[in-house]
C-alpha cells in the first residue's frame, strides 16, 4: 500500500466540519463516524522500534485487529485479526506472517504496552461509476492517554490514504487540499510522535549506555563511569525482572553484575583492596542468588529445540521434564529472586556501591594506577590478559579436563568485557574485527561448557522427576535420546576447539590484537 | 511468499468463487495477499469491481514491456489487490510458445512480488494447456475444487496422474470438494467417503447454495454479505484447514 499523505489541522476545528467540507467539494462519500482505540506495543528495549516497527492493537465495534506498522510512512507490514488482550508473546498468537516476524524480531522478549490512543474518525471515500474505491480520506482526532486514564487531544488530522493503481485520484485530493483549503502535508513519524509525548519510547532503556571516555583521563575515574552504568543498568532491569515479565531482564540484569564484578577483578591495581574485596564479594553473592533462575530460563528458552532433538514419537515423552522445569522456575523465581532482589541486603548494598562511585576521587589515591591515564591502564591489562589466553589454549589437547576450557572461556570473558567497556578507546575497525575472532572462540568455548552443564543438570532433573513418581518409560526413553544427542553434540564442539583455538591464535590474528592492545604499540590509543 | 492455484481441468467447479473468497479470507486474517485473475472471462475481476483490463495485455506482461507490479490495483479490502484479467489472456498460450522456456515464463514473472505478499492466488481458466503448465510450475499447491461427481472424480485423476508424470516438485494437490448438492444421494454417498478424494480425506466441502450465485449480484466475497450462511462457513472452514495442511510438512 502506499505510503498515507497527512495533514495536520488545528486543535480547534471541527472534524464535522472539514468532514462536510471534503463532501461537498471532492464529492466523496462519508461513513458512519468510528471510534477506537489503539494500544502500541514494543519490548522493553525497543526491539519493533530498533527496525523502524511498532505493535499496534486497534480494537473498535467492527472487532480488533493486530498490526506491525512501519512508523516512518505507516505502512502495515503483517496485521492480524485479534479481538482479545494482546498476549506477552508472539507465540500465543496465531500462527501467520505477523507472529513469525514478531517472533523473529522478539526474540525471547515480552511485548510491553507503551502508550494507549484515542481516534475519532470519519472515513471517507472517492467511488467510481461501478462503486469501486480509489482512494480513502480519513478526517481523525487522536487523543493520548495521561496517567490519570484522561484522554487529551494530541492531534486533529487529515490522512488521505492513496490506494495501489489508483494514484491519479489521490494526487487529486491532496492537490484540493493544498490549493482550495491551503493545508500542508507533512511527513512525520506518527508512532514517534505518540511515544515522545507519551514519554515511553522504548529505545531509551536500551541496555548499551554510552560512556565517554578519553584515553588521557584519570583511569579511576574512567572505571568509575563505567562501573555506574553498569549500576543503572541492573536497576532498569530490576522492575522488570521482579514482575518477571521476560526471561531477557535477568539475563541483562546478570551481565551488568558480571560485566561489573569482572571489572573490579581486572582493574585491581585501579581499587583500594578493601574496596575490591568488599564490593567483589558483593557481585559474587549476586551472580551465585541469579545463577539457577537463569539456568533454569536457559533451558526452557532451549525446550524447543531439545524437543526438535530426539525423534517424534519420543517427543511427548519429555512433557514431564518441561513442566518441572516450568514449576522450578516459578518457584525459584518468586521464593529466591524476587525475594533477594527486594531484601535488605540488596538495598544496603546499592547504596553504598552507589555511595562509592559517587565519591570524589582521592587526590593522592592508595590504589598504585588509579591516577595513571585510562588508555595505558586499559591496554596494559588488555594485553596481559590476551597474551594469558594463547599461553592457555595452547596447553589444551584432546585430553585436557573440562575444567581448563571453563578456566580458558572465563578468561576470554573477561578480555571481552574490557573490550567492550572501553570500546571509546580503540580504532572501530580494528575493535570490531578483534570482537569478531574472539566471539567465535567464545560461542565454541560457550557451547561446550553449556553441554557439559546441560549433560549433567538433566540427569538430576530425571532423577528428580523419578522420585516424584512422574519418570515413565516414555520420559525415560526421551531423556536417553536428548542426552545422547548432547554428548554427540559436545563430541562435536570438543573436536571442533583445536581448528577455533589454532583460527584464533593464527599469526594476521595476532598482529591484529598485538596493534590494538599492546602497549608500546606505535599508534596510541584515541 | 505461498502461491496458491485454484485450477480444475472442468469449468463451472466454482474456482472464481473459491479463489475470491479464500483470497478475501486470507486477507482478514491478516495476510498481505495477491489474487491474479488469469481467466479471460474476468470474473474475479467483475466480482472486486475492477475493470478486466491490463494496459499492454498479455503481450506487455510477458514481453515485460510494463511491469507486473504496475498493473496490481487494490480491492475494497485491506491487505487484498488485485491483478486483473484482460481479455488478450485468451491468446495466452499462443504468446507463450513464443517466449524461451515457455513453460517456467509465469514462475519468472511472479518472482518480483515475492517480498510484497505473503499470499498470490491464481484463479485459472480450465483445460490442460501451456498456460496451466505454467501455473503448475509457479504454485506450491494445487486447489482443485472438485464436484462430487464420477466423472469429477476422473479428472481429478488424471490431473493427479499428469502432474506426477511431468514432474512438479513441490507442488502439493489439494483437491476439495466444491458445489455439494446434498439432495443428491450419490454426491452424499461420495462427500461421506473417508478417502473421499484422491484416497485422501476431502480438505473441506462447499455446499451448492445461492448465496454464492448471489456474489455476481453483490459483486463481493461472500464473507461480507453472507457470513452466517452455510457457504461462507464451509469457506471458513476450508481456509483454516488449508492453512493447517499448508504448515505441515
Amino acid at each position: 500500500m502506499p505510503n498515507a499523505i497527512f495533514f495536520p489541522l488545528p486543535t480547534g476545528e471541527r472534524l464535522t466540519g472539514w468532514r462536510d467540507r471534503l463532501v461537498r467539494s471532492n464529492a466523496l462519500v462519508a461513513d458512519a463516524v468510528q471510534q477506537v482505540r489503539r494500544d502500541f506495543y514494543d519490548s522493553f528495549d525497543g526491539r519493533l522500534s530498533r527496525t523502524g516497527t511498532m505493535l499496534e492493537h486497534e480494537r473498535g465495534a467492527h472487532g480488533g485487529e493486530l498490526r506491525l506498522r512501519v512508523c516512518d510512512g505507516q505502512r502495515v507490514r503483517a496485521a492480524l485479526a485479534w479481538d482479545t488482550e494482546v498476549p506477552r508473546f508472539p507465540a500465543a498468537l496465531a500462527p501467520g506472517e505477523l507472529r513469525r516476524v514478531l517472533e523473529k524480531r522478539l526474540g525471547p522478549r515480552a511485548l510491553l504496552p507503551l502508550a494507549s490512543v484515542r481516534l475519532r474518525r470519519f472515513n471517507l471515500r472517492a467511488v467510481d461509476a461501478e462503486d469501486k474505491t480509489r482512494v480513502r480520506v480519513r478526517v481523525e482526532s487522536l487523543g493520548l492517554r495521561d496517567s490519570q486514564g484522561r484522554f487529551r487531544v494530541l492531534r486533529k488530522h487529515l490522512c488521505v490514504q492513496p490506494l495501489r493503481g489508483y494514484s491519479k485520484d489521490a494526487q487529486r485530493i491532496v492537490s484540493c487540499l493544498e490549493q482550495d483549503h491551503g493545508l500542508r502535508p507533512l511527513c512525520a513519524d506518527l508512532c514517534a510522535l505518540i511515544l515522545t509525548a507519551a514519554g515511553s519510547h522504548p529505545l531509551d532503556n536500551s541496555a548499551v549506555r554510552a560512556v565517554s571516555l578519553r584515553a588521557d583521563m584519570r583511569a579511576d575515574a574512567a572505571a568509575r563511569r563505567v562501573l555506574q552504568a553498569q549500576l543503572a543498568d541492573m536497576q532498569a532491569q530490576e522492575p522488570g525482572l521482579i514482575a518477571d515479565l521476560d526471561s531477557e531482564f535477568l539475563h541483562d540484569f546478570r551481565i551488568a553484575v558480571r560485566r561489573s564484578r569482572s571489572l573490579l577483578g581486572e582493574l585491581k591495581r585501579l581499587f583500594p583492596r578493601s574496596v575490591q574485596q568488599r564490593f567483589g564479594d558483593d557481585f559474587a553473592w549476586l551472580s551465585a542468588v541469579t545463577s539457577e533462575a537463569r539456568d533454569l530460563d536457559v533451558y526452557l528458552l532451549n525446550f524447543a529445540a531439545y524437543r526438535r532433538a530426539v525423534p517424534a514419537r519420543l517427543r511427548p515423552g519429555l512433557d514431564p521434564l518441561q513442566a518441572l522445569l516450568r514449576d522450578k522456575r516459578q518457584r525459584v523465581h518468586s521464593e529466591q529472586l524476587a525475594v533477594q532482589l527486594q531484601s535488605r541486603r540488596y538495598r544496603a548494598f546499592k547504596q553504598r556501591w552507589q555511595d562509592y562511585l559517587d565519591r570524589p576521587l582521592a587526590r593522592r589515591p592508595t590504589a598504585p594506577e588509579a591516577a595513571k591515564p585510562l588508555g595505558a591502564v586499559v591496554r596494559r591489562r588488555s594485553w596481559r590478559r590476551y597474551r594469558r589466553i594463547l599461553r592457555q589454549g595452547a596447553r589444551i589437547g584432546p585430553e585436557s579436563p573440562a575444567e581448563e576450557l571453563h578456566g580458558l572461556r572465563k578468561a576470554c570473558k573477561k578480555l571481552r568485557y574490557l573490550l567492550d567497556s572501553f570500546a571509546a578507546l580503540y580504532p572501530p575497525a580494528d575493535l570490531e574485527a578483534a570482537i569478531r575472532i574472539l566471539k567465535k572462540l567464545q560461542n565454541n568455548l560457550g557451547e561446550i561448557q553449556d553441554l557439559e552443564v546441560q549433560g549433567v543438570a538433566l540427569n538430576r532433573f530425571a532423577m528428580e522427576l523419578r522420585r516424584r513418581g512422574e519418570y515413565n518409560a516414555n520420559t525415560g526413553a526421551a531423556v536417553a535420546a536428548l542426552l545422547e544427542t548432547l554428548q554427540r553434540r559436545k563430541t562435536q564442539a570438543r573436536e571442533a576447539f583445536e581448528t577455533r583455538f589454532r583460527r584464533f591464535a593464527r599469526a594476521g590474528n595476532q598482529r591484529l590484537f598485538r596493534r590494538l592492545l599492546k602497549p608500546e604499540s606505535a599508534e596510541p590509543p584515541r | 511468499m505461498i502461491t496458491l492455484a485454484c485450477y480444475n481441468i472442468k469449468g463451472g467447479v466454482g474456482k472464481t468463487a473459491s479463489a475470491v473468497n479464500l483470497a478475501y479470507l486470507a486477507a482478514l486474517g491478516g495476510a498481505r495477499t495477491l489474487l491474479w485473475d488469469l481467466d479471460a472471462q474476468g470474473a474475479a475481476s467483475f466480482y472486486f469491481r475492477v475493470k478486466a483490463r491490463v494496459k499492454g495485455g498479455s503481450r506487455g506482461l510477458l514481453r515485460r514491456k510494463r511491469k507486473l507490479e504496475a498493473a496490481i490495483k487494490a480491492t475494497d479490502y485491506p491487505r487484498l489487490d488485485l491483478l486483473p484479467a484482460d481479455f488478450s489472456y485468451r491468446n495466452l498460450d499462443l504468446l507463450l510458445q513464443q517466449q524461451r522456456k515457455p513453460g517456467t515464463r509465469l514462475r519468472k514473472l511472479i518472482k518480483p512480488l515475492r517480498g510484497d505478499y505473503d499470499y498470490l492466488f491464481l484463479d485459472c481458466p480450465p483445460g490442460i494447456t501451456l498456460a496451466s503448465e505454467n501455473v503448475f510450475a509457479a504454485a506450491d499447491a494445487l486447489l482443485v475444487p472438485t464436484i462430487p461427481t464420477t466423472l469429477a472424480l476422473r479428472t481429478l485423476e488424471q490431473l493427479a496422474a499428469f502432474c506426477g508424470d511431468q514432474g512438479y516438485p513441490g507442488l502439493r494437490l489439494l483437491p476439495f470438494f466444491s458445489m455439494v448438492d446434498r439432495r443428491k444421494q450419490l454426491q452424499r454417498e461420495i462427500v461421506a467417503r473417508p478417502d473421499g478424494l484422491l484416497k485422501k480425506p476431502a480438505l473441506g466441502s462447499i455446499p451448492y447454495a445461492t448465496e454464492v450465485e448471489q456474489m455476481g449480484l453483490r459483486r463481493a466475497p461472500l464473507e461480507t454479505f453472507g457470513r452466517a450462511g452455510a457457504a461462507a462457513t464451509a469457506y471458513r472452514q476450508l481456509w483454516a484447514q488449508l492453512q493447517r495442511a499448508l504448515a505441515s510438512p
